[in-house]
């Protein structure tokens, strides 16, 4: 009986509890203050997070339906009606638990009183049915899938002007005019090419301006190399591409530059679309053979890279660098704007918080850096299998080392290493040290260094020697009781360090020295890190040194590139360099020549020696399996050593060299890709459960989440990473994604008419701009990706093709009364130069143009040291008369945090950030820019200058001015006008206006 | 500009052009339009700042050897207290505690205790308003100052100078509106990053000015070796331009973009006019220098700087950034080596000009609508690095703003006992710049421009205004 009595007792106060609420005489009293005080809260405060439409419902606990706080999260009930200090809603307001503190933002006081109060008052609520999803999140214009609409039946022959025209009809607007054939030219070079049509170009077009011609026009251009030069920056300022890290230490990437020679190559050769997108992402898992394409890897590492986190905070790097890199890949290919889901799900777009750390997981097993490639893949080929066999033979392959071929080779170098000739001493004539050391000649044609220590020091020494041909030379130190530590190093723990040998070769009669040059160096011993080939690499700040193993003998072995001729009588003069400092300077040595070939002259290990003096009959196995490793070693290296170089790119991937400053590399490994967490609302210091990986669901043909296809290789794919960016590849490349087929018309289309149909090319979702013409986007995305296969050419073509994009830029009041912004496209846009094009057309008209493509980026700029890492780069100072100074813009030397003042003024845009879009402003500044920069005025002057050499008069030379910046002939009043200008002014102030004027500065 | 007077332009308007991003008429009419004057007077009343001087101290300036007086730090010195796993951007693990070297005493009415370090401002605590929980996210040089200045941690968003500008225009036609005078021996951290337009119109750009160069402003006059550049060649020049411009404006009307060129070369001609009048210090008085401390060579520097300071807001520039030290290993506030060797001379090059620069702003009448803000990325730590150096601390570090608007000689928020955390009323840089904007009559939450696909804001998405701090 007492557990009825209790139970009855809690059933009243329960009901009472239920009647008090329902009966309350002041319940409407009690809506009124939930619905007007209480609701507002929930909704801009908590919803957010915890709600069903939100898409988020963190910790369980939903908060827009009465049940929701009811049960309750993880924690259990969220409200006790009646008991605000039992509410866990409460505690977690009033911040006073640091475990428990929900908004992170405290709400303001205001609104944590009202809710206690309504908890107080007993937590009235009347939503009794969880909110159904209002909307379908694929149901959006971008995300549905491609359907072919109909073109619209209208008297226009061209697709795009159907479409256009039953937009205009609808709001009874027309097409513009056609533009005059020189305005034409002029729009459609720039578009193409980014420069101006020549004189004779214009006149040849004018006299023939039909649709024959124009096609033909149309055609060239696109065959011109001239038009990957263009297009390729559009796609640069997209990814955000820069030549530095930009962050504190904004560090030069000297190797950036074969992506930048990538993307112009692609555009060029008409890549098509998927194809580009595979090569960018994946290019190593797609083409392994195809090593000259490595460059499109760059496209990964086009960001920025914060070196000092990447020092000092570890996990705080991975995750913002990874965020960088999926930010731009998928901004860049689906105009997605999946970075917003880093805190939360997506708020507008159907990108849950779990696909965005899917997708860093993507990224996970790459760095960004200096990557070395071949860029003849027979070479790479080759270079894997000499590669394989150096394994091999540093396993001490018993198969491999003693096949019948590895057997040959080594008994002929026994052959050869027995009957090498014996080294020939450098008879010395003189000797003498350049900071103060004393050189002393002894027995066996030895030196010994005593007296002053100085810092650094350089030996000198000349002599003769007795053979008639020369291949290699040999510096062998010794110790010397004299020496602090026996030597042989002067250094007070008896290393050295040699920075540079040089060899000179002193003919008779000759009127100069002949540097011989030096191919190839081994030594007994090498130091950590310094490592004999740094004393004949150029650089004088690397060095060979012998620390730890002082006080005994060493050798190192410099061969020349080939056997070379010594006329009788000749003096050769060696120069030892011992730069480092710290009194690293040799102690005890000997210089000795020989000509021999490189395999019997190597210094070898000391147990390789002990082997080869035992008679060959009392070798053991072991020593046998040695002396052919030690063979077969040096022969393989020499093949490797005689494939084409190897070229860098900066680039991503699991193994990369970072630039960190002043020519110094640091390696980074991924040996396997690192885990990503989930991190609750994007906290760094919060990571919840592993996230693999994938991307957002779009399309029940396109799984989001990536597994390995059990038929490839999984041994080899899995222990590589490639395959996560091969799959989020094959993703965005596949027909089915709507995005990406969208997105890249409506770039081309942006580029083409100053706006896209959707005016945020980096963003389709809710955010964004809808489409003026939703139904032509399509069209033109499906005939894009079936029709033109993928062809940028092609579309290029049929946009320019149009009618529309053919018609005259000017402003109808009619029509401008109806659609001021020009959405419905009854005029073109009239569109200012970019700084590219103006920086190239200023090249151009100025007849400075230097056509010459590709390779390592030109700085515009004086490089001197900084204070710390980032160097100081003055552009004022710059002199354009340098060669490399007429180069197109793009290819420029574009440094991420220091722009260059007159490509700034004209809107190139802060590449810390995705560029989709530039600016065009006008101010003051700019105008400054553009009337006193030296480069303008350089060109100013260069014009006027390649004027007067070709046209004798003013006159002329004014028309001429006019042609070539405008595209027409100057009327006879401006002529007048122009030529008492110059009469006065000189034809290099009258060409520094025009390279100033609107005129030239837009385009029709 | 007269003559557009008349354009209406309300500050919806404004925003709504300039945030399609795709450019034309909006962005080509940049800040011509943007004169404060020119807005309907309908619009709020006047607000209290009209001008701000930005003073960054680079490298993270010590709170508890300047303004954080931590006497805990005395009595545990030399006890090895610290987080035993180096903190992610500490660039070494943590050592002993260790005590300011400096004496500290109180000062004024408002009893603020400042170090030695500092004489003269301790003079002026009590027209100052102290932010002393300030905290950031990271321990970085780079995202810290990036993160002072742009309220992100990543590159590519507009400081505050920037949004400044985009807000509310110039107050001349003279000068540039937003100025940046960086320390000549070297950019900050993340080089010009912390003066950039981002991905608003490059018209908001902070200008950087050489004021011992030729020219203070960048191509403010042409290279004499071009000698077809005299002032009878740029004159005729700008006049021939100027009528084949306007010939081409009236053959393509209804463009506004073109006749924006047209006044912008004239403007530019006006700014040839009187920037070498505002830049040249030598009609300052000679007391007016040795206030400043241009007399000596360790304030001379920072003296000249803000005495510019003083002379551009005079004449009508919006904001100006004084910067304070480069980035690198030396003459900055990056003490990593030695407090007491390091600091004395970084603090002494900055007090009287300080001071001096407040003095002068207050004698002029110019209090009564600018603000001044010193700051830094972040603090340092109450735990020895090395010997006598400490490392980086975003943990809590100090802030103070003086002038318009700001409650004289009040204190907001509290670091721990060892100056190591924020523990009261922390403060954010979205807090100290939603407060900023506040006095300029803007409301942070509303000053947005939609930027690949985000309403962005100055103030992402936090920020509260510190009430406690202003006088109204």
């Amino acid at each position: 009986m007492p557990n009825q009595c209790r139970l009855l007792i809690l059933l009243c106060l329960v009901s009472g509890n239920l009647r008090g609420q329902v009966l309350d005489a002041t319940s409407e009293n009690q809506e009124a203050f939930f619905r007007r005080q209480v609701l507002p809260i929930f909704e801009a405060h908590c919803y957010p997070c915890h709600a069903h439409n939100s898409g988020q419902i963190e910790g369980g606990l939903a908060l827009d339906w009465r049940s929701g706080w009811e049960l309750g999260g993880t924690r259990g009930p969220a409200v006790v009606p009646g008991r605000p200090e039992q509410s866990l809603l409460i505690r977690a307001i009033e911040h006073t638990d640091p475990e428990l503190q929900m908004p992170a933002e405290p709400l303001p006081r205001e609104h944590i009183a009202l809710l206690k109060e309504w908890v107080q008052r007993g937590a009235w609520d009347d939503r009794q049915t969880a909110p159904q999803p209002t909307e379908d999140p694929l149901d959006w214009w971008s995300l549905r899938p491609l359907v072919s609409p109909k073109i619209p039946s209208a008297p226009a022959s061209h697709p795009i002007d159907a479409f256009i025209q039953a937009r205009l009809d609808e709001n009874r607007l027309t097409h513009s005019p056609p533009a005059s054939p020189r305005a034409l030219i002029r729009r459609l070079y720039y578009d193409l090419l980014g420069f101006p049509p020549s004189p004779e170009d214009v006149a040849r077009f004018v006299a023939d301006p039909s649709d024959a011609a124009y096609e033909r026009l149309v055609d060239r251009l696109l065959a011109s190399e001239r038009y990957g030069e263009r297009w390729a920056r559009h796609w640069l300022d997209t990814i955000h591409f820069a030549e530095s890290h930009g962050y504190e230490h904004d560090i030069g990437r000297d190797h950036a530059w074969p992506y930048r020679d990538y993307v112009i190559g692609a555009l060029n050769d008409d890549v098509p679309w998927a194809t580009f997108v595979r090569q960018q992402l994946a290019v190593d898992w797609f083409w392994p053979e195809s090593t000259e394409l490595l460059p499109a890897l760059g496209f990964l590492a086009a960001g920025t890279f914060d070196l000092s986190t990447y020092s000092t905070g570890p996990v705080t790097f991975d995750y913002l660098d990874r965020d960088d890199m999926v930010h731009q890949t998928m901004s860049a290919f689906v105009s997605s704007t999946v970075n917003c889901a880093r805190c939360h799900n997506h708020k507008f777009d159907p990108v849950a918080q779990e696909d965005y750390y899917a997708l860093q997981a993507v990224f996970a097993g790459i760095l960004k850096g200096d990557i070395p490639y071949d860029t003849d893949s027979l070479a790479a080929r080759t270079r894997s299998q000499l590669e394989n066999e150096l394994r091999a033979i540093k396993d001490l392959d018993r198969q491999m080392l003693f096949s019948a071929d590895a057997q040959q080779r080594v008994a002929t170098w026994l052959d050869n290493h027995h009957s090498a000739t014996p080294w020939s001493p450098l008879r010395l004539q003189s000797f003498a040290s350049t900071d103060g050391s004393i050189l002393t000649h002894t027995e066996e044609d030895r030196i010994v260094v005593s007296g002053p220590n100085p810092e650094t020091d350089t030996y000198i020494l000349a002599g003769k020697i007795s053979i008639p041909r020369l291949s290699a030379l040999r510096l062998e130190l010794f110790p010397d009781p004299s020496l602090p530590m026996q030597g042989p190093g002067r250094c007070h723990n008896g290393n050295l360090h040699l920075s540079e040998i040089k060899v000179l070769l002193f003919a008779p009669q000759a009127q100069t020295a002949q540097e011989l040059r030096l191919v190839h160096a081994s030594a007994d011993f090498n130091q950590e890190g310094w490592g004999v080939e740094r004393a004949m690499d150029g650089d004088p700040k690397t060095a060979w040194g012998i620390f730890p193993e002082v006080g005994k003998p060493h050798t190192a072995i410099f061969e020349l590139h080939e056997s070379t001729i010594i006329p009788d009588g000749s003096t050769i003069t060696i120069q030892l360099q011992q730069l480092h400092g710290g009194s690293h300077l040799i102690g005890s040595f000997r210089l000795s020549m020989i000509d021999a070939p490189s395999a019997a002259i190597r210094p070898m290990p000391a147990y390789i020696e002990a082997a080869l003096q035992q008679p060959a009959e009392n070798r053991s196995d072991q020593q046998k399996l040695q002396i052919a490793a030690h063979v077969l070693t040096q022969d393989v290296e020499q093949r490797l050593a005689a494939l084409p170089a190897r070229r860098s790119v900066y680039a991503a991937g699991p193994l990369v060299q970072i630039p960190a400053g002043n020519g110094n590399f640091q390696e980074a490994r991924r040996a396997t890709p690192k885990p990503v967490h989930l991190l609750q609302r994007g906290e760094m210091s919060k990571p919840l459960h592993e996230v693999f990986p994938g991307t957002f669901a779009i399309s029940p043909n396109l799984p989001s989440r990536f597994v390995l296809d059990a038929t490839e290789d999984a041994q080899d794919a899995s222990a590589t990473e490639s395959w996560r960016r091969a799959a989020l590849a094959q993703w965005i490349a596949h027909p089915d994604n709507p995005l990406t087929w969208r997105s890249i018309v409506n770039r081309v289309w942006h580029y083409h008419f100053g706006r896209g149909l959707c005016a945020t090319p980096n963003d389709f979702g809710r955010m964004g701009d809808s489409p003026s013409h939703p139904e032509l986007m399509d069209w033109l995305a499906i005939w894009f990706r079936d029709t033109a296969g993928g062809s940028l050419k092609r579309l290029h073509r049929l946009i320019v093709t149009s009618r529309t994009y053919r018609q005259s830029s000017e402003v109808r009041g009619d029509a401008a009364s109806l659609d001021n912004e020009n959405r419905l496209l009854w005029r073109q846009h009239r569109r200012r130069l970019d700084a590219e094009s103006y920086r190239d057309s200023v090249l151009v008209v100025s007849g400075q143009i230097d056509w010459m493509m590709g390779g390592a980026s030109n700085p515009n700029f004086q490089q001197s040291p900084g204070a710390q890492l980032t160097p100081s780069l003055d552009y004022h100072s710059y002199d354009w008369s340098l060669p490399g100074a007429r180069r197109r813009s793009i290819y420029r030397y574009v440094w991420r945090g220091i722009p260059d003042p007159l490509m700034a003024a004209l809107d190139f845009p802060d590449l810390g950030l995705l560029a989709p879009v530039r600016g065009e402003s006008s101010s003051p500044l700019q105008s400054l820019s553009l009337y006193n920069h030296p480069f303008v005025l350089f060109h100013s002057q260069a014009m006027a200058t390649n004027l007067a050499a070709e046209h004798p008069t003013v006159s002329d030379q004014i028309t001429a001015a006019i042609e070539r910046l405008y595209q027409r002939s100057p009327k006879s009043e401006e002529l007048t006008r122009f030529e008492e200008f110059a009469q006065r002014m000189e034809i290099a102030a009258f060409c520094r206006v025009l390279l100033n004027s609107t005129e030239f500065l837009f385009i029709e | 500009m007269q003559r557009r007077r008349d354009l209406p332009l309300d500050p919806s308007r404004r925003q709504s052009m300039l945030s399609a991003g795709s450019g034309f008429a909006a962005l080509a009419l940049g800040q011509l339009l943007l004169r404060d004057d020119h807005l309907p007077a309908t619009e709020q009343p006047r607000p209290q700042v009209r001008r701000v001087i930005q003073l960054f101290m680079t490298g993270g300036a010590s709170p508890m050897d300047t303004f954080d007086y931590k006497p805990e730090l005395e009595r545990l010195h030399g006890q090895m207290l610290g987080p035993k796993e180096k903190p992610e951007g500490f660039t070494a693990p943590a050592g002993a505690i260790m005590k300011s070297p400096f004496e500290f005493a109180q000062h004024g009415q408002s009893g603020r205790w400042v170090s030695s370090l500092f004489p003269e401002q301790a003079m002026l605590v009590d027209e100052m308003a102290f932010l002393m929980a300030m905290t950031t996210k990271t321990n970085v040089h780079g995202p810290g100052t990036y993160m002072m200045n742009s309220g992100f941690l990543l590159p590519g968003f507009p400081c505050l100078g920037a949004w400044v500008s985009y807000a509310l225009g110039n107050l001349t036609d003279n000068l540039p509106t937003f100025v940046v005078l960086p320390d000549p021996r070297g950019l900050p951290y993340n080089q010009k990053g912390c003066f950039s337009a981002g991905f608003l119109p490059a018209v908001h750009e902070g200008v950087v000015i050489d004021a011992a160069a030729r020219n203070p402003v960048p191509d403010l006059t042409a290279d004499p070796r071009f000698e077809f550049t005299g002032a009878q060649q740029d004159r005729e020049g700008l006049r021939l331009l100027a009528e084949i411009n306007q010939a081409y404006a009236a053959k393509h009307p209804a463009d506004p973009r073109l006749d924006a060129r047209i006044a912008s070369y004239e403007l530019a001609a006006k700014l040839q006019l009187s920037a070498p009048e505002a830049f040249n210090l030598a009609d300052e008085t000679e007391l007016t220098s040795r206030l400043y401390g241009l007399d000596q060579s360790i304030t001379q520097d920072f003296g000249r700087r803000c005495l510019l300071a003083r002379r551009l807001i005079e004449r009508g520039v919006r904001f100006v950034q004084v910067w304070s030290g480069p980035q690198g290993a030396t003459n900055n506030w990056d003490n990593h080596g030695s407090i007491p060797n390091e600091l004395p001379p970084m603090a002494a090059s900055v007090d009287r000009p300080i001071a001096a620069l407040l003095r002068d702003l207050k004698n002029r009448g110019l209090d009564r609508d600018t603000l001044v803000i010193w700051t830094t990325e972040f603090g340092r730590t109450p735990f020895a690095q090395g010997g006598t150096g400490r490392d980086h601390n975003g943990g809590s570090f100090v802030t103070w703003l003086w002038g318009a608007g700001i409650k004289p000689g009040v204190t907001y928020g509290k670091s721990d006992d060892w100056g190591y955390q924020a523990v009261e009323q922390k403060t954010w840089c979205y807090d100290l710049h939603a407060t900023i904007l506040h006095l300029l009559g803007i409301d942070h939450l509303e000053l947005t421009v939609r930027h690949n696909g985000i309403d962005r804001r100055l103030t992402d998405v936090h920020g509260h205004v510190i009430h406690d701090i202003l006088s109204s």
